[in-house]
């Protein structure tokens, strides 16, 4: 039995179409991850599984209760908002202990669970100011306190970190991943951040112009993605794209590509669709293009533009003549390429570079990944 | 800064600006400064006709004193209180629980019933004197402290709905949301979150109301015709009749009058307090 069930989720606002069609099933205990561009509608799905938002049509189940039409406060729920939400006339202690106090708890109960919170979110210091005296980041921790206080069987996070120094993000995280782990509750959490998508979820679900993309765990996500869309998102710095076209088709596909010498993409998806002479969107990870490559492999020579080192791995952006990418991180058509350890090369020299096209990925006109699945190890 | 100083370089403009200004004080003040020059006058000085020039001698004590003796002022006086306070007090509550209906809640009707609320702003008071006269007469309430509750009541609640309604809806959205969240029903969230965080607001209507109700004259003399319960205004205008030329104890009277409002503003000053919602949700 699932703990929280969509079927056929969707909601209008005046004129528009926020969240069509959605089903999704969540395991007791899961810890879903969401993730999309800005105003895909992660906080107005989260709304809606709240209550706060009417949805238009489908129905919610939580705990295997038809709750479509429940009041929030009934639902078993507690939500961190993106924003905060924080009661400005009440002290933090107060603003934590609300839930609970409008559940008419005993006093002593309240106080318990209030210490208790606090202490996971390190605000002990803070208890008794109010949410004005407090700095964006103490303040979003505050915001995290009620839900914890509260025990709800469902938790939904709207980006609960979002305004968190890069320290404090990495203690917050393994914070609430240990909460998820010593409550065994369900938790569906909104983020922007790839690192926490990718370490806390057991699934992560894209969502993109109020459409659900994929969902699957996020290794599985991150080398499986069906589609253009989600292997754009997932991954930075961001997959290559670039186009070409379909010049022999068999088991394999061959391709022509601006800038390159022609490749053949060994295995491909038993539904592909293509044609020969179909234009299509080779994508390759910048992980997997590799510097100065020897053996079986497409290679091609570029001019290096910006190199960032970022310590352990050095981001290249490098201009490979013809061959040019399209919707890349930068904006420019320049070829991406992460590089491990070892004294980069300089900014305005040449790189030889190449990759293996078992490690690329085929993407239809449509957007649809015809590559066939890499397997999973 | 804005707006902008008329700047130092241009000393004409200036001049004109700051006499303007101290004109217009002036203007507005005059009959202010006559009142309270009077309430300390003689009767002599004012039979002499010194309306404006500097009392020949102080007589404040003599007409207080007169006006508490020798009229009624300190039973108008109760009788305003009667009124007024009960009055305000429930227009404050019921403007709140219906701005607080009409800003958060969506219901078939709300628009109209909001727009009944301002409409009845803009009617002319003089249209319905004698349907509300009439009224108080058939429901045996006309002469009584009721009758003008009533109708102080019905009518400042729609000014005070506007105004606490644009108020709440002014506060944080996700504020209901997360008190929802938190199962609080729509009472709790009235009275726990959002009285305390439009106080400020609360005080200042509660200026403006007490204000306009204490200061009422024309349905003080439509819907009262005994002394008993005569609010001060009519009180005053009785005095004026049974005092002719006596104006340094009408002044005296006046003064005394003025004192409620002025005390109020005083009591309600501490409540102004800017941003108290500040610190609720993101920047
Ligand atoms: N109350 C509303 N009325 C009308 N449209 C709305 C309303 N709330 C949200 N929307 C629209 O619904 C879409 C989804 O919004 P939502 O807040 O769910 O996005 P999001 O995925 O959470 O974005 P972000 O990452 O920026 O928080 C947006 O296009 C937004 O404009
Ligand atoms: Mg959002």
């Amino acid at each position: 039995m699932s703990d929280v069930k969509l079927t056929s989720v969707q909601k209008h606002y005046a004129g528009f179409h926020a969240l069509k069609d959605i089903e999704l099933s969540i395991e007791p205990g899961e810890f879903v991850v969401m993730v999309g561009p800005s105003g895909g509608g992660k906080s107005t799905l989260l709304k809606s599984i709240a209550g706060l938002e009417e949805i238009s049509s489908g129905i919610i189940e939580i705990a295997g209760r038809d709750v479509t039409r429940e009041e929030p406060g009934d639902r078993g729920i507690a939500m961190v908002f993106q924003s905060y939400a924080l009661y400005p006339h009440m002290t933090v202690t107060e603003n934590m202990g609300f839930g609970l106090k409008i559940m008419k708890r005993p006093k002593a109960e309240i106080d318990e669970a209030v210490r208790h919170a606090s202490e996971i979110l390190r605000i002990t210091d803070y208890l008794d100011k109010k949410p004005a005296q407090l700095s964006g980041g103490q303040r979003q921790r505050v915001a995290i306190g009620p839900a914890i206080t509260r025990r709800p069987h469902v938790f939904l996070f709207d980006e609960p970190l979002s305004n968190l120094d890069a320290a404090l993000r990495t203690q917050m995280r393994v914070e609430l991943a240990t909460l998820h782990k010593s409550l065994g509750a369900t938790m569906i959490y909104v983020t922007h951040d790839q690192v926490e998508a990718m370490t806390m979820a057991d699934r992560i679900v894209v969502l993109r112009a109020g459409r659900i993309e994929q969902v699957g765990a996020p290794l599985e996500l991150y080398r499986n993605p069906v589609n253009h869309f989600v292997a754009s998102f997932l991954g930075a710095p961001r997959m290559n794209f670039v186009e070409g076209r379909v010049t022999a088709l068999g088991a394999a596909a061959t391709l022509e590509v601006p800038g390159l010498p022609p490749l053949t993409i060994p295995a491909l998806r038993p539904d592909h669709g293509l044609t020969v002479g179909d234009a299509v969107t080779l994508g390759i990870r910048p992980e997997h293009l590799r510097a100065n490559p020897g053996g079986t492999v497409v290679i091609a020579e570029a001019t290096i533009r910006l190199a960032e080192q970022l310590g352990r791995e050095t981001v290249l952006y490098a201009d490979a003549g013809a061959l040019r990418t399209t919707g890349s991180d930068t904006g420019t058509d320049n070829v991406t390429l992460l590089l491990g350890e070892g004294a980069p090369p300089a900014e305005g020299s040449t790189i030889r570079f190449g990759f293996d096209p078992a490690d690329a990925y085929l993407f239809r006109s449509d957007g649809h990944t015809v590559s066939a699945p890499k397997s999973s190890t | 800064m804005y707006p902008r100083q008329i700047p130092e370089s241009r000393p004409a403009s200036r001049l004109l600006y700051v006499t303007g200004v101290w004109a217009v004080l002036l203007l507005w003040l005059m009959p202010v400064f006559a009142i309270i020059l009077t309430a300390f006058r003689t009767f002599e000085d004012v039979m002499a006709g010194n309306y404006w020039g500097w009392p020949t001698e102080i007589n404040f004590r003599g007409n207080l004193t007169a006006v508490f003796t020798q009229t009624d002022m300190l039973d108008y006086f109760v009788n305003s209180l009667i009124i007024t306070i009960p009055s305000t007090v429930l227009v404050l509550v019921l403007s709140t629980m219906t701005g607080y209906v009409l800003s958060r809640h969506r219901f078939a009707g709300a628009t109209l019933i909001f727009s009944v609320f301002i409409a009845g702003n803009f009617l002319p008071q003089q249209v319905f004197m004698i349907p509300v006269r009439d009224l108080m007469v058939s429901l045996g309430l006309y002469d009584t402290f009721g009758a003008l509750i009533i109708f102080h009541v019905a009518f400042q609640t729609g000014f005070a709905t506007l105004f606490m309604r644009n108020f709440i809806a002014a506060l944080p959205h996700e504020l209901f949301q997360a008190a929802r969240a938190e199962g609080a029903s729509p009472w709790q969230i009235l009275i726990q979150i959002v009285v305390p965080l439009v106080r400020p607001a609360l005080a200042a209507l509660a200026i403006l109301l007490f204000t306009f109700i204490w200061n009422d004259y024309f349905w003080a003399i439509v819907l009262t015709q005994t002394d008993a319960v005569k609010p001060v205004t009519a009180g005053l205008a009785n005095l004026r009749g049974e005092w002719v030329s006596s104006w340094n104890v009408v002044s005296a009277a006046t003064l005394f009058v003025a004192i409620p409002p002025v005390v109020m503003f005083f009591l309600m000053q501490r409540h102004f307090v800017a941003g108290l919602t500040m610190g609720a949700v993101k920047g």
